[in-house]
């Protein structure tokens, strides 16, 4: 059975463990290498955590596969309607954390995948999509 | 626990959801002066009625329980004739769904009872449409408080069941004199972040243990928040003169730290679980002959 998309809302740490167990899943099924694979179900982990943390409690994370005529891939996508985030780019930078934590979960999500947007406004919520593409 | 479930409602709060107006209780009152009476017949028909279910010869083996059941219907039923509906009504209402639940009725057949007792009150109120609606808004009320407790114990069975799975998911062992063994399965949130540290320390203290060795191999994930908790474990351990030591950095394990950035600094880790023994041999003296 391969899945093609894959929703998962979260809204407590049992949604968070439900995400990273499905999308690494997602991944291998897909045919992705190990390690590339623990570094998609990694980036869902963190960007699901960061709703929780950060996006208000409440988003959705939604996993599909993705063509872009010679590749293919996954693409991981956040969304909340929290607060959103004031300054990105301070956001972006390694270490720098609104919560007491090491501040590497954003950038390292960036670093984790090959392709990486985000889109945020104070009171707007946030929206962070990541692609990941298979090495032929 | 959410408190926006209908279980917490007040009674005036599940009159108000169900559209019941002081009128609709009077409709009802009148209804029962006709109904109450004949109970003991209304009853014996529900009973020729369930004696058809499957469930029945499971749920009603023993008579006593049998004649049990069928006084505390006939309260149950004077009750939603004749009572205020207050906080004891609603209260008595969950006390049924509670009984409903441990005994194993099966809620298609609770819904089918309360569709059957819904069909026999309204007999002879056909004409009188205020009435019936009164009668169905407050039988839909009874069995939304039932069904309500009903979902209410399933969930806090699956909280306790998760509870007891995080327990025994932290076993944290002697396998040596001074060696402790920490294996970790799964995914690392920070309850179970918390719950590991805190039966890691309590074990070092009680075994004056000088190594532990907690191994990730089959952690799902390594990302930011987990390192961070594995950092902390490692730092509070060697506080209390216990030397810590990850093993089972796998590849895919070890990348994904350098990808995220984490400086691991002054952790200990092993690629195998075999490595990180032979380590915690030396720190306690122990010699290993033959290999």
């Amino acid at each position: 059975m391969t899945q093609t998309e894959l929703r998962v809302t979260i809204r407590g740490e049992m949604d968070v463990t439900r995400a990273v167990l499905d999308a690494g899943r997602f991944a291998r099924d897909f045919g992705f290498a190990e390690a590339a694979s623990m570094m998609i179900s990694t980036a869902v982990s963190e960007l699901a955590r960061n709703i929780l943390r950060h996006g208000g409690g409440r988003g959705e994370l939604r996993l599909a596969r993705v063509e872009d005529g010679h590749r293919s891939g996954v693409r991981v996508e956040a969304r909340d309607s929290g607060p959103g985030i004031a300054d990105v780019d301070r956001a972006l930078e390694d270490h720098f954390s609104s919560a007491g934590t090491l501040g590497l979960g954003l950038p390292g999500v960036k670093r984790m995948m090959d392709d990486f947007e985000i889109e945020s406004e104070p009171g707007e919520g946030t929206r962070v999509c990541a692609c990941k593409w298979r090495v032929a | 626990m959410s408190q926006e479930h209908a279980g917490s409602l007040t009674a005036a709060e599940l009159l108000d959801l169900y559209g019941i107006a002081s009128a609709d209780l009077d409709r009802i009152r009148k209804l029962g002066e006709r109904i109450v009476p004949k109970l003991e017949q209304y009853i014996g028909r529900f009973y020729d009625w369930l004696e058809k279910q499957p469930e029945y010869h499971e749920l009603f083996s023993d008579p006593e329980v049998l004649h049990r059941v069928r006084s505390a219907q006939i309260v149950y039923w004077t009750e939603f004739f004749r009572s205020p509906v207050d906080e004891a009504y609603v209260a008595k209402r969950r006390r049924v769904g509670e009984l409903h639940a441990r005994v194993g009725l099966s809620l298609p057949t609770y819904f089918a009872a309360m569709n059957l007792c819904l069909d026999m009150y309204s007999e002879g109120i056909e004409g009188d449409a205020e009435t019936a609606t009164a009668l169905s808004r407050m039988l839909h009320m009874d069995t939304a408080i039932v069904v309500e407790t009903f979902s209410r114990l399933i969930s806090q069975t699956i909280a306790e069941q998760s509870r007891s799975l995080v327990a025994m998911s932290t076993p944290v062992t002697a396998i040596w004199r001074e060696i402790l063994l920490l294996p970790i399965v799964g995914v690392i949130d920070s309850q179970r972040a918390q719950d590991i540290t805190g039966s890691m320390l309590q074990r070092i203290a009680d075994t004056s243990a000088r190594v532990i060795i907690l191994d990730i191999g089959g952690v799902a994930v390594v990302d930011t928040a987990v390192a961070n908790h594995l950092i902390k474990i490692t730092k509070a351990t060697r506080l209390m003169g216990c030397e810590c030591t990850i093993s089972g950095i796998s590849p895919a394990i070890s990348q994904t730290i350098v990808e995220l950035g984490i400086d691991v600094g002054s952790v200990q880790t092993t690629a195998t679980l075999k490595d990180a023994l032979e380590r915690a041999f030396r720190r306690v003296g122990v010699q290993i002959s033959g290999d």
